[in-house]
């Protein structure tokens, strides 16, 4: 047999060989003739056009153009669905014949999880921009290559309104190495300690820093860890800590000030027991008929006298810094009150310390240091008006 | 020569067929100079009737409807020699 006579035999194995490779294929396949018409589908493209072969074959779908390594088409699906695929060409012989062989791969599940992975870039970008921390990551190198919007808002509010040292892109790394005048050291510090957390010498460093304002006296807490995942990094986070840097010195003012109360309070409760009856001074044993403490005894009334006093406490303390303050008569008032009932020094001790405790409660603690002080003068000036009341009992 | 019809069949204004269009309109303009040229196109999504009448399979698909014959290709839109050789349409050098 000639050469020639076998050419037919071959092809026809030949195309045999392709169609049973073909039938095979996840992939759509289709070869089209130069008019671009359909000569032949595989199951797999079948399904992507939802249409059978022989509905297919003899219909033109085009000749196929692809200027790189795939290009991107949509299929038409006999329902009018369109479904998105990648479209691969290479030249055959069919059928004697050259022609082109299309492959035709779904995009459908591709683009669903780059999609997905869409959602959940963006999904972690608006948690990180929903944060009022300033957050920034940095690469190994010390480049931004993320900040959240309050780090942003931040650096525009801040002296750096282009973004241009401390905006994605800037480098961290050599804004700390050249800063200069006061916050120098600290920088150089930040720097150090960046480094030393990149390197895994240390979990995470953290420095609290002044930052103020023209108008405000500011405190944030700079805090460096590394970035979990594949990539080297650093994520740095700026908080402000200016509340809770007051709360803190609020709270130690309020325990120096409670200290100082106890203080008092003990002082006061050891003039009161010198001024009980085994040590009471002999005029004074004269008026003070009655041994028992108003407070024991008359629970109701000693509310009373704690109520009055408590109203004049708050009056000295608001009139606090003016010259002239009008307590004269209502200190002498009570005074006569007390006496009346012949109240102790201790009584009107006791009437003081439950007026400062009640006082203090919730009170700022300047307002408290102005109780103390002011409720000393107080105390002072009742126990004069008391004194006075029983010298004057007596002469009369 | 007669007029030359070409019309393309999309699916949707995406970042991509609008590029292919502005290739096509480059083309008609830059290297079909002097020729009568009509490009008409047609959404699928919005005129899905035409696209089955037309029995088109994929978009983006480019039909030249005249001068006879016919062509029809389909793919990257982008390359305005591969698409005048694939028509079968007299290519002017570029000046």
């Amino acid at each position: 047999m000639e050469y020639v006579d076998l050419i037919p035999v071959l092809s026809a194995e030949s195309d045999a060989r392709l169609q049973a490779v073909a039938n095979t294929s996840t992939d759509g396949m289709l070869i089209v003739d130069v008019d671009g018409r359909v000569r032949f589908v595989n199951p797999a493209a079948e399904g992507l056009l939802r249409r059978r072969a022989v509905d297919l074959i003899g219909q033109i779908f085009g000749l196929p153009i692809v200027i790189s390594e795939a290009a991107e088409i949509s299929l038409i699906q006999a329902d009018g669905k369109l479904i998105a695929t990648e479209m691969r060409t290479a030249a055959i012989v069919w059928e004697r014949m050259p022609a082109q062989m299309i492959v035709l791969r779904d995009l459908t599940e591709q683009r669903r999880t780059q999609e997905a992975l869409r959602d959940a870039e963006g999904f972690s970008r608006a948690i990180l921009n929903s944060l009022t921390q300033h957050i920034a990551v940095l690469d190994e190198s010390g480049t931004i290559i993320l900040a959240n919007d309050a780090w942003r808002q931040f650096a525009i509010e801040n002296g750096d309104p282009q973004l241009t040292t401390t905006g994605v892109g800037a480098n961290y790394f050599a804004v700390c190495a050249e800063s200069r005048g006061e916050n120098a050291d600290e920088a150089s510090d930040v720097l150090q300690g960046m480094r030393r957390v990149l390197q895994g010498e240390i979990p995470v460093f953290e420095l609290e820093y002044p930052c103020n304002s023209p108008g405000e006296d500011r405190w944030f807490q700079l805090r460096a860890v590394p970035l979990h995942g594949q990539r080297r990094g650093l994520v740095i986070s700026h908080m402000n800590i200016t509340d809770q840097r007051r709360n803190a010195q609020d709270a130690a003012e309020s325990a120096a000030l409670r200290e100082q109360l106890l203080a008092r309070e003990r002082e006061l409760v050891a003039i009161g027991s010198l001024s009980s009856a085994e040590r009471r001074p002999a005029g004074l044993a004269y008026v003070q008929r009655n041994d028992l403490p108003i407070r024991g005894s008359q629970f109701r009334l000693f509310q009373e006298y704690v109520a009055s006093y408590t109203e004049l406490l708050e009056m000295v303390v608001d009139e606090r810094g003016f010259a002239v303050k009008n307590t004269d008569v209502p200190v002498r008032a009570l005074a006569s009150r007390l006496g009346a009932l012949h109240a102790s020094a201790r009584d009107v001790v006791e009437i003081h310390l439950s007026s400062l405790r009640t006082c203090s409660v919730g009170a700022a603690s300047s307002r408290q240091q102005a109780y103390l002080e002011e409720g000393r003068v107080l105390l002072l000036q009742l126990m004069g008006y008391l004194v006075a009341y029983y010298r004057d009992d007596l002469v009369g | 020569m007669s007029i030359i019809v070409l019309q393309l069949f999309i699916a949707g204004r995406t970042p991509r067929t609008e590029h292919a269009i502005a290739t096509l309109r480059q083309l008609i303009e830059l290297r079909l100079t002097g020729y009568p040229c009509e490009l008409v196109i047609v959404d699928v999504l919005t005129d899905p009737q035409q696209a089955e009448e037309r029995h088109i399979l994929a978009t983006p698909t480019l039909i030249k409807v005249a001068p006879l014959p016919q062509r029809r290709i389909i793919g990257d839109l982008a390359d305005a020699d591969g698409l005048l050789a694939a028509l079968s349409l007299p290519s002017l050098p570029l000046a």
